[in-house]
């Protein structure tokens, strides 16, 4: 049976959406949030924010929810994706839907994206850059290179590369608690299934799973306010790469912040103390969204750094019909990456060459890791040449991944109650019958007159069953003739599917 | 040579077959007409200057780059006699590189960029009174030069973009009346447009309804929309032309549905609804010609008389009051 995968919050936007709505108003002040908040939203409810925004001045309008409908097409597709987008509008309480019917939009999110958009206010909320110019101002190539020497070390440290060296207390913090690594038998740390999940996502989505960790521990152990943590790292999405910002502007929290932000890469001071920080591009990318485009962009950068000639190198992987694939790189993360899932055959100087076989797979699917995890770092570190042909990896190596995760999920558990014991076939049919009919029953068997049901279910049938007992009981049936046998509920059985 | 075709019927509207994806980048291409004297009646009858206007367009640019990370826009101006990038140029004056105001951070720098780039060229546009003189028709804009070059750019940045991730479309500003010169021009513009399957959507801000822009909207499934509330600019524009070319697909948008197809003629550049079409190039005339000036073909066969030269009906009305006047019967 396969391992329950738990899936630990990637999304910033499952992170607002748990947020209450006083910490929502809160966030709403800074026009960067809003900004970055906005750009989570689905594209239709982007729409209508940006329908809606410029309405007040000119004529209050009071719309319903019917009235919004009106915008969309008449068609299934559309209408759920209104749906959609209208729930995510209300559950982040952008728009929502007052007692008389009406749609409003949050006040202050309205005034603060207002003010985003036309430049007003002043409220400095796009960082403040520094009055003097800085001497010896780092260039773009040594930022990255920054980043990715900060962010890797701590993927080394996880994935147990030796010589490197012990990590900050803040991201040993994280990394525990998110339960990517554990302490093993010698009190070393050890990593986890969910850490080899994380090893397979893209860097974006990495940085934010690590940065929602972080604010988990900010609230409950280092005593920061939430929304100022938040408003920090969205502010940090909107600055420019390669500019010098101020630390002044910041507040006591933000400084504490920055500190913690420079070790994970994020950010760059040439000292501790120093006046000025430099966001790197694992900071400006964070509100892009389009993962993707930031991976391959920083790998590309770290290319370029290592001295490689690859400056328009996206991604990296070849993988051919027959199993084979090729892996362009040197960094010795990639390929401790890709060893969990491919048998390593040969390394040359500038490439690996590995096979993706049905064992490689098999062990990486044990260790919790899904095939669609898998496809998904092909794809997404899948060399530009790959990049050209459609569907871009052959469909023949998607499918049998897919396949061979199949080939353990062929059992599935199920919660149940097992009934049985029935004294004869018509109480067992009666029985079996409404439970049918309510949609609870998960197997049955005429023959031995067992079946059992669905956990919610168990409630609903012994009640009938009781009533029934107790009908027969006053119509003067006679004692215990209804025989029924609510069998010792069986639970966790599994039942076939 | 008795063969003739009805031209503009014949274009079928394109849909936007491309497929779009929710991941897409966009990229705007915004013509704005800047035709200063037709500016200034527009301020005086509606109270809409190119001033108030442009702050309207501003917030408008914002809100396209805000809606996603990799939106990119491109901004013409249409002037008279001239069209002139505003944004992107190449090598932008580095005016703010020693000032404080490199950076405001009361506003987001890619924002801030823009905006100062296209106030900063629509300055310099208009300090430069030179080309006004030159040009015979004052009246109207360069809406073809700009459309040429916005379909240029367009097409070198799709180039660029292998995989397919921009999709392109074209917003018109347009203020200034028809100029039956550029009929030949707009009209290819169009086909290109229409070839590479960008949609061009217009917003009339003032005065008549442009014949040619309209067509050129419902040929290449863009909006046409006249303005009707010019206090309300922005909002005309942040309804009926923000939503990008994915949210369209789902999307009831306000806008005209009803074309005028008129065309005008290559020989004295008359709007006419009814004329004479070359059967070889289909160039239109709004009398019959012995030889056509565009082809060279002789038109005038010994088999056909004057009185045999079928006209065409470019439109959809023969019976058209107008349409007798002007050329006669089949």
């Amino acid at each position: 049976m396969p391992t329950a995968v738990t899936h630990f919050k990637t999304n910033i936007y499952e992170c607002l959406e748990a947020l209450p709505k006083p910490t929502l108003d809160q966030l709403y002040k800074e026009p960067a949030t809003c900004l970055a908040i906005f750009r989570l939203l689905p594209p239709l409810a982007r729409q209508f924010v940006m329908s809606l925004l410029f309405t007040q001045p000119i004529s209050p309008v009071n719309l319903t929810q019917s009235d919004l409908r009106l915008w969309v097409k008449n068609e299934e597709e559309a209408l759920a994706k209104f749906h959609e987008a209208l729930e995510k509008l209300s559950k982040l309480s952008i728009m929502t839907t007052d007692s008389s019917g009406y749609i409003q939009m949050n006040s202050s999110f309205r005034e603060r994206f207002q003010d985003c958009l036309t430049g007003g206010g002043d409220h400095q909320s796009f960082g403040v850059s520094c009055e003097r110019p800085a001497k010896d101002k780092p260039d773009i190539a040594f930022l990255d290179k920054h980043a990715m020497k900060q962010w890797e070390e701590i993927l080394h440290f996880m994935v147990g590369t030796e010589s490197t060296r012990q990590p900050s207390a803040a991201v040993l913090k994280v990394v525990t608690r998110a339960k990517l690594m554990k302490e093993g038998k010698d009190k070393q740390l050890m990593i986890t299934n969910k850490g080899f999940q994380f090893l397979l996502q893209d860097v974006n989505t990495q940085v934010w799973a690590f940065l929602i960790q972080y604010l988990d521990i900010a609230d409950e152990l280092l005593h920061m306010n939430v929304v100022e943590v938040l408003n920090f790292f969205f502010m940090l999405g909107s600055l420019e790469l390669g500019m010098d910002y101020s630390v002044e502007a910041l507040t006591p929290t933000q400084k504490q912040l920055l500190d913690d932000l420079a070790n994970f890469g994020l950010a760059y001071r040439r000292k501790k103390g120093s006046s000025r920080y430099y966001p790197t591009r694992l900071a400006t990318t964070l509100t892009s969204g389009n993962s993707a485009v930031v991976s391959s962009a920083v790998s590309s950068n770290t290319s370029t750094t290592t001295g490689d000639d690859g400056a328009t190198e996206q991604g990296f992987i070849i993988v051919e019909t027959n199993y084979k694939l090729y892996a362009y790189t040197e960094s010795k993360l990639q390929i401790s990456v890709l060893r969990l899932f491919c048998e390593l055959q040969t390394r040359f100087a500038n490439m690996v060459y590995a096979l993706i076989t049905r064992d490689s797979v098999r062990k990486a699917l044990k260790h919790g890791i899904t095939a669609n995890q898998i496809i998904s770092y092909l794809t997404s570190h899948a060399h530009p040449q790959m990049k050209k042909q459609i569907p871009l990896l052959p469909p023949t190596v998607v499918d049998q991944i897919r396949l061979w995760e199949m080939e353990r999920n062929r059992l599935v558990a199920t919660e149940c109650h097992l009934y049985k014991e029935f004294r004869n076939q018509g109480d067992y049919e009666m029985v079996l019958r409404h439970a049918t009919n309510l949609g609870f029953v998960i197997w049955s068997n005429a023959k031995k007159r067992m079946f059992s049901v669905t956990e919610e279910g168990h409630e609903h049938v012994r009640n009938y069953i009781k009533k029934k007992i107790a009908q027969r009981k006053t119509n003067g049936g006679g004692g215990g003739e209804a025989g029924s046998g609510i069998g010792t509920p069986n639970n966790g059985s599994p039942s076939v599917r | 040579m008795s063969i003739f075709i009805v031209q503009i019927v014949a274009m079928n509207a394109l849909k936007d077959t491309t497929t779009v994806n929710e991941d897409d980048a966009n990229l705007l291409v915004l013509i704005i007409d800047t035709n200063p004297l037709i500016w200034t009646k527009s301020a005086k009858s509606t109270g809409l200057s190119l001033k108030e206007a442009l702050r309207h367009l501003l917030v408008f640019i914002n809100a396209h780059l805000a809606l996603k990370h990799d939106n990119e826009v491109a901004v013409i101006a249409s002037h008279v006699g001239v069209s002139k990038f505003l944004y992107p140029i190449p090598n932008p004056p580095r005016l703010s590189e020693n000032t404080d105001q490199a950076v405001d951070s009361n506003l987001y720098q890619r924002f801030k960029v823009v905006n100062d780039q296209v106030i900063g060229n629509m300055k310099d546009l208009f300090e430069d009174v030179s080309t006004l003189d030159s040009y015979p028709d004052k009246a109207s804009s360069m809406i073809a030069g700009a459309l040429t070059m916005a379909l240029c750019y367009t097409n070198r940045i799709m180039r660029a973009d292998e995989i397919g991730h921009i999709k392109p479309r074209i917003l018109i500003i347009s203020i200034s009346p028809d100029s039956p010169y550029q009929y030949i021009s707009i009209m290819n513009c169009i086909f290109s447009a229409q070839k590479l399957g960008i949609p061009i959507d217009v917003c009339k801000v003032h005065g008549e309804d442009t014949v040619f822009l309209k067509q050129a909207a419902h040929l290449t499934g863009g909006r046409y929309l006249k303005l009707q509330i010019p206090q309300g600019f922005l909002q005309f524009l942040m309804i009926t032309f923000l939503p990008d070319r994915f949210t369209r697909n789902y999307q009831c948008l306000p806008g005209e549905e009803k074309v005028d197809f008129s065309a005008s003629c290559f020989c004295h550049k008359k709007m006419i609804d009814i004329g004479y079409v070359c059967s070889v190039c289909l160039s239109i005339f709004c009398h019959p010609l012995e030889q056509c000036s565009t082809c060279r073909t002789s038109l005038m066969l010994a088999s056909v008389s004057e009185s045999g030269l079928k006209l065409v009906n470019g439109i959809k009305k023969l019976d058209k009051a107008k349409g007798r006047e002007s050329g006669g019967s089949i």
